[in-house]
């Protein structure tokens, strides 16, 4: 059964910040939608194929032609932070 | 009048010069001055752009029959036009400009629309009621003390409410048909693959579609086949040329199938009455019905609440604090992931990631994901078999009649079960309509839903129009 501490290592795969005031609200609806899934295990599906998507096209190819992308100005407009073009994070190396 | 005016009479009446888009326009202007502060359709409207091309269009008249010329619509702040705010109704998309149009919008704007402004939803299209939005509220316009369902329920509403012709909405497993059923408006899912989602925010792609909600079928139509078809930049997209079925009295040849699982247990005695009323109707009209079976029809919310957030979890990793918005305060990178996620995504958002990383983590992968996705083949595979002994299936579209605002905010296992009736379709891929039977209880609509098989739109949407015009 999921715990505090398992909530914390999927926040942290999640790279989600909880408040501690929420851990208990959030553990106890998590258990409730666990607990509903457990009806899947009744059903026999050893030789069931699983459907892996929503469509049945395969190999869905362009033509290896140039295309027009996006200008630069406009692809950069929604990034937080800019200098003469280039795109400024914060340090990666501490 | 532009309570009542559908689209097709919009058409008509701007050919035959009966009005003018600009009067329109303006009429629909006034409606949301006067109105959205309360209702909370619109998360952004842009009246004076759109009375401007309103008037370009007049001035410069080039009306072409197969065109949606002038014709005002609302789009859900999930979809993106180009240079415009785009929301998801997300504190952390809250200053996103997009940098494109999405697909659909480009088709639209080859056909002449005039888009008057964004509309609320869950925040990422996540949630059944639209109080899931970090912004606002939206109310049903039929009883402002209930929701107007969701995702889509800031669409539905500005179409009931007379705020636009028509709206787009986008569903993934109920989004578009739910809110028009409470909303007493028409509601279509069409095939998955028909409708390109290049430039839809992605919620679960295996799942997602963009359609109309509308004030008939007929309507729903006129839009859908504006906006279907291939797409280089939707994979999942196929050549779709809509046929139209011309002949509607073709229609009382079909056969169509009564699921037993859907007329359980659970469900109000309204809807069970509108059901009956809707089923009534269509049999005085030679409709045949036959009794079938989707017997595992009661496994499909599960499966849906494992595989959509499995997949919510991977599309929403974008939203990185690095690119779109900056805002809290960090030290270090870690800590801007962090912090940026944990502040910028709102509670569902983050109750479905952390699901939806669980289901797909190591040791439990394959007891839900896999399982999921098995159970997920039998669900489609039911639908398969139904539909070698009938053509369409009718079945609700909700449990109940739309439900008090606050109701069901602290449950959200009974929020998701509003969705009971909708969910099959999307993991089928199939085609399906909301639309009202016209049954009403204390001016409380109840709708039904047709689904159809893969690619079968037309039938769906022919026998939607067979039955409001009868």
């Amino acid at each position: 059964m999921l715990n505090k501490e398992d909530l914390e290592k999927l926040a942290a795969l999640s790279q989600i910040e909880l408040k501690a005031e929420e851990e208990n609200s959030l553990l106890n609806d998590l258990k409730t939608i666990l607990d509903h899934f457990e009806e899947l295990k009744e059903l026999k599906t050893e030789n069931v194929p699983p459907l892996r998507g929503g469509t049945f096209n395969f190999n869905v190819l362009r033509k290896d032609e140039e295309g027009e992308a996006l200008e630069k100005f406009i692809a950069l407009q929604d990034f937080p932070l800019e200098k003469d073009g280039y795109l400024i994070i914060p340090n990666i190396f501490d | 009048m532009v309570e009542n005016l559908t689209v097709k009479k919009f058409i008509n009446g701007i050919k035959n010069k009966e009005f003018s888009v600009f009067e329109i326009v303006s009429e629909l202007v006034k409606k949301v001055e006067m109105q959205d502060n309360n209702l909370g359709a619109f998360l952004s409207f842009w009246d004076k752009e759109a009375l401007k091309i309103a008037n370009d269009y007049d001035v410069h008249f080039n009306f072409s029959n197969d065109s949606l010329y002038g014709l005002p619509l609302a789009i859900k702040d999930n979809i993106l036009i180009k240079n415009k705010k785009t929301t998801a109704a997300s504190q952390i998309l809250k200053n996103y400009i997009a940098a494109y149009d999405a697909t659909v919008i480009s088709k639209l704007k080859e056909a002449n629309a005039i888009f008057l402004g964004k509309t609320n939803l869950d925040e990422f299209a996540m949630g059944s009621s639209t109080e899931n939005s970090a912004f606002q509220i939206t109310k049903n316009p039929l009883d402002q003390s209930r929701v107007p369902g969701g995702s889509s329920g800031g669409s539905a509403v500005a179409v009931a409410s007379g705020e636009a012709l028509a709206a787009l909405g986008s569903d993934t497993g109920g989004s578009i048909r739910q809110p028009a059923a409470f909303c007493g408006v028409v509601g279509f899912k069409p095939t998955y693959g028909a409708v390109s989602r290049f430039g839809l925010i992605a919620m679960a792609s295996s799942l997602d579609q963009i359609g109309p909600i509308t004030k008939t079928v007929e309507d729903a139509e006129i839009i859908f086949s504006k906006i279907a078809g291939k797409d280089q930049n939707d994979a999942t997209t196929f050549d779709y040329q809509y046929q139209k079925i011309k002949d509607l009295n073709a229609i009382k040849n079909l056969t169509v199938g009564l699921p037993e699982e859907y007329f359980i247990e659970g469900i109000s005695n309204e809807v069970s009455k509108g059901i009956d009323f809707a089923v009534e109707k269509l049999k005085k009209l030679n409709v045949k019905f036959k009794a079938v079976s989707l017997p595992h029809t009661k496994y499909a919310l599960s499966v849906y609440y494992i595989i959509m957030p499995a997949e919510v979890s991977s599309n929403l990793a974008r939203f990185d604090g690095i690119r779109y918005s900056r805002n809290a305060k960090f030290s270090n990178l870690k800590e801007l992931y962090l912090k940026n996620r944990g502040e910028g995504f709102g509670k569902e958002a983050r109750r479905r990631i952390l699901l939806g990383t669980f289901v797909l983590s190591a040791g439990y992968y394959d007891a839900y994901y896999t399982q999921a996705q098995k159970v997920r083949r039998l669900i489609y595979n039911d639908f398969e078999e139904v539909f070698k002994k009938v053509d369409l299936i009718l079945t609700p579209v909700t449990p109940t009649l739309p439900f008090k605002i606050g109701e069901k905010t602290n449950s959200p296992m009974e929020m998701y079960l509003s969705d009971i009736f909708t969910i099959p379709a999307n993991l089928a891929g199939l085609p399906a309509l909301s639309l009202p039977t016209g049954f009403k209880k204390d001016g409380l609509p109840v709708g039904f839903q047709i689904i159809g098989k893969r690619f079968e739109d037309n039938k769906v949407l022919g026998f939607g129009k067979f039955y409001e015009s009868n």
